[in-house]
């Protein structure tokens, strides 16, 4: 039972971590918290949802709405940042203005889904049950581990041994220097901003597919759990949101099977809050959270 | 009235030293240079004293109390005020705002009073408002008081910031280059309520990066080089150390 | 007069909670806390007169002194861990503490009623309470705001490191902010609990965080005008864009991303800064012109 638990904990972590990247690799770029993130979540599944009725083969509706939850979030840093970024000290205002954003795109889909709760069609993805060392697995979570698995080492990789990744690391660091070093910083705010979405967005699909449910407020805890993810990994640390996410996903799996029920986000946000008192910096943080007043 | 010391002060980033075993001493009364070539570290010396950074060794005395681990706030209620080399006024604020914040350490009112608008928060903002305007008359800024400080010129800009740091009637004001920028008719004024600031028993410690302007207006000059303390004495007598002028000749690469 | 009060009484009631919001939202903002605690302060106040009033004989009076107490006591205790961090990161912590204060309003069953919430909460306040507690709220903020604490609050906002070389205690001012933003969000919480008959966790979720952030935005986080015109635009606009109803969240976002890109001070703070830049202008016309008879005369 304890072991089926931390396996159910393990495929929704990495849910988690394919949310949480996106968002944590936009803060390390950008220093901005982009809480459109959610509403990028939610149009992933509801755009394979519409994809997938009208007939487009499964595979291809998810690839179409990764392209399109990519394009989405590059308007977002277009609408919502780019003013602000360049009229410097953006912290706040690209809250709001991500916010903004997170409200058009929810009632968005309010209106589009007749705030309906959606499912995908009875048999878009076959269920099949395996037993595996007396743990019951179905073939969406092992398709789920294992695409995940997948991609976030594709990322791992593209950010420490491509150009790209050089690139994102530099601007990361230090915008300024990285322009002096012929660094194009807005090419890698899209494209960061591109891959983020486009992760969100296939984490949407995996979501709605895992719980069969997609409705227009799904993306708010998604959004919520990745500050969590976030904090105890560190805002902008690759390792530490995947460790994290892990993390959350078995500890809120197994609070959910031994704890009164109701408690779980109790103890979740309660967990971040002393994350934040002990370790302001996470478990893998460089970016320093503590604020001025003592000597450094 | 306090004077401030430091003893064997050093600063490391890393492997670097960028401030290593520095003595000195801002008596009352007097003011005090701090020179040296650019990156020599005169400000990594304010920021420790001030309480920005923190000291890798030695000690930091007021009136022979160690102000070494204080935070940058005690460090101020102890006496002990400075100016930013890079400018760092209110942006928003008037120009009276700016200096009004300067008084902040001799509020009486306490919060509720504040919060209730009970006379004694009144009296404070009325005494301070009273100050303020000698300061800027002093200053002759009276006429910018309505202005926002972040549109001010640059030697404004520096002279809204020594009227914050001396608002409050500190023991020791620590500036660092306070008249970078001016012309030579805005220093000259600018040395002379230096000079009566010392005359009324502050201690003034002069951070420069120009050396005559230091030489003109100090009793006792330390020379600071690559971190570590070169010189120090009489302004005439440093200047022409060969050492004092090979850091300059040698740094400024003329 | 009376005519247009019975007719927009709800829209002014609305008005006027917003506007408490608004300034428990905005002190924070002022003093530079990223915080958006104000909906966990206000579903504080609001559960808290809410149980007192219908599980407790205590006078209705007593039970909003004791909600805001309690937020204003919260506050106090937030802003010790909070008071270290920093930007972003405040803002997440503010956003965890709502989400407890939330989930555990849900857990608690017994006592809170869980999803369901409070219901038959007497109805003891009505307009006239609101803008006395409004009128009384504004007289205090309007204090902060010429007293040494607004002053601080400034300097804190626009540049931590000169507050603290003047001796400013940024943890103590810190708090200060949050105990105020505390005790207003609990008090503003209470009496809307004693208006709406029936409270929910629910009320006090991520769209309460949206409205009260958006009043603050769309009016100004700096003067005592920006909460009333941000409540003002939040309160008419539905009336105005009503062929737009269905869609009235994103209208809104569509404003916030409008405003804080092209009005980054928001309306009521630029009305305010509008004001003040003309009269720096004439008193500088005058100066100019003195000085010109002076030197007439000699």
């Amino acid at each position: 039972m304890l072991s089926q638990q931390i396996l159910n904990g393990l495929v929704s972590g990495s849910v988690y971590a394919l949310f949480s990247l996106g968002f944590t690799l936009i803060f390390g770029v950008q220093k901005l918290l982009n809480f459109a993130h959610g509403a990028t979540f939610m149009a992933g599944a509801f755009i394979a949802y519409y994809c997938t009725i009208s007939g487009l083969p499964f595979l291809l509706a998810i690839g179409f709405s990764m392209l399109a939850t990519g394009l989405i979030a590059i308007l977002i840093d277009l609408i919502a940042f780019r003013t602000l970024r360049n009229r410097g000290n953006a912290e706040f205002p690209a809250l709001v203005s991500s916010i903004g954003v997170d409200l058009i795109l929810v009632s968005i889909a309010q209106q589009v889904s007749k705030t309906q709760v959606l499912n995908f069609p009875f048999g878009t993805f076959p269920i099949k049950f395996y037993d595996l060392f007396g743990l019951r697995i179905s073939l969406l979570q092992i398709v789920i581990l294992a695409v995940v698995a997948v991609l976030v080492a594709a990322l791992i990789f593209y950010l420490r041994k491509t150009t790209f990744g050089r690139q994102v690391r530099a601007v990361a660091t230090n915008e300024r220097a990285a322009a002096l070093l012929g660094v194009n910083a807005q090419s890698v705010y899209l494209q960061t901003f591109f891959i983020a979405g486009a992760l969100a967005g296939l984490a949407g699909v995996l979501i709605g597919l895992l719980f069969n449910s997609i409705q227009f407020l799904m993306g708010e805890p998604y959004m919520l759990r990745a500050f969590v993810v976030v904090v105890i990994g560190g805002l902008g640390s690759v390792q530490g949101a995947i460790v994290a996410s892990l993390l959350l996903g078995v500890t809120q799996s197994l609070a959910v099977a031994y704890l009164p029920s109701g408690l779980t986000d109790a103890i979740i946000f309660g967990l971040l809050f002393l994350v934040l008192l002990v370790r302001p910096n996470g478990l893998f943080g460089d970016i320093n959270a503590v604020a001025g007043g003592t000597r450094q | 009235m306090p004077s401030l010391k430091l003893e064997n002060v050093a600063k490391h980033f890393g492997g670097l030293k960028a401030v290593d075993k520095v003595s000195m001493e801002v008596p009352p009364g007097e003011i005090t240079g701090l020179i040296g070539p650019n990156g020599a570290g005169k400000s990594t010396v304010v920021n420790m004293i001030s309480g920005v950074l923190a000291l890798t060794e030695g000690d930091i005395t007021v009136d022979g109390v160690s102000v070494a681990t204080d935070r940058a706030d005690i460090v101020a209620r102890k006496g002990v005020a400075r100016t930013f080399q890079n400018i760092r006024l209110l942006p928003e604020a008037t120009v009276l705002d700016n200096v009004m914040i300067g008084f902040h350490r001799r509020e009486e009112a306490g919060v509720l009073a504040q919060m209730l608008g009970l006379p004694a928060a009144r009296r404070d903002t009325k005494r301070f408002e009273e100050k303020a305007w000698d300061l800027l008359r002093r200053f002759r800024m009276e006429d910018f008081a309505e202005y926002e400080a972040g549109n001010l010129a640059y030697g404004h800009q520096r002279r809204v910031e020594m009227m914050r740091a001396i608002a409050a009637e500190p023991d020791i004001v620590l500036l660092d280059e306070p008249v970078a920028g001016m012309n030579d008719v805005e220093s000259d004024e600018l040395a002379t309520i230096f000079r009566e600031l010392a005359d009324s028993g502050m201690g003034l410690l002069l951070i420069e990066h120009n050396v005559g302007f230091v030489t003109r207006l100090c009793k006792k000059v330390y020379v600071l080089d690559s971190g570590r303390m070169i010189a120090s004495g009489d302004p005439e007598a440093v200047v022409r150390d060969p050492q004092v002028v090979a850091a300059y000749i040698g740094t400024s690469g003329h | 007069m009376i005519q247009f009060y019975y007719a927009y009484q709800p829209i002014i009631d609305f008005f006027l909670l917003s506007v408490g919001f608004g300034y428990s939202q905005q002190i924070a903002l002022r003093a530079g806390v990223f915080s958006i605690a104000t909906a966990g302060f206000a579903a504080l106040g609001s559960y808290c007169v809410a149980i007192l009033a219908t599980k407790t004989g205590v006078p209705i009076f007593l039970t909003v002194i004791l909600g805001t107490a309690l937020a204003a006591a919260v506050g106090g205790l937030l802003a010790l861990p909070l008071a270290r961090l920093r930007g972003a990161f405040q803002a997440i912590a503010t956003l965890a503490f709502v989400q407890i204060i939330l989930s555990l309003l849900l857990y608690g069953e017994g006592f809170t009623g869980g999803a369901l919430g409070i219901v038959g909460i007497p109805r003891e306040v009505n307009t006239w309470i609101l803008l006395i507690v409004v009128g009384l709220t504004m007289y205090v903020m309007w204090n902060i705001g010429r007293s040494g604490m607004g002053r601080v609050f400034n300097a804190l906002r626009q540049e931590e490191s000169v507050a603290s070389s003047l001796g400013v205690n940024i943890g103590k001012y810190h708090i200060i902010a949050f105990i105020i933003s505390g005790a207003v969000g609990g008090l503003f919480g209470g009496l809307q609990s004693l208006y709406t008959f029936q409270i929910e966790p629910h009320n006090y979720g991520f769209a309460f965080i949206v409205n009260v952030l958006t009043v603050v935005i769309l009016g100004g986080r700096t003067t005592l005008l920006g909460p009333i015109m941000g409540a003002l635009i939040m309160a008419i606009l539905p009336e105005i864009a009503r062929p737009l109803a269905e869609y009235r969240q994103a209208v809104n976002g569509v404003i916030l991303i409008l405003v804080i890109t092209f009005l980054p001070n928001g309306v009521g703070d630029e009305i305010v800064f509008w004001f003040r830049r003309r009269k720096q202008a004439r008193q500088q016309q005058h100066r100019a012109s003195e000085k010109e008879a002076r030197d007439a005369v000699s």
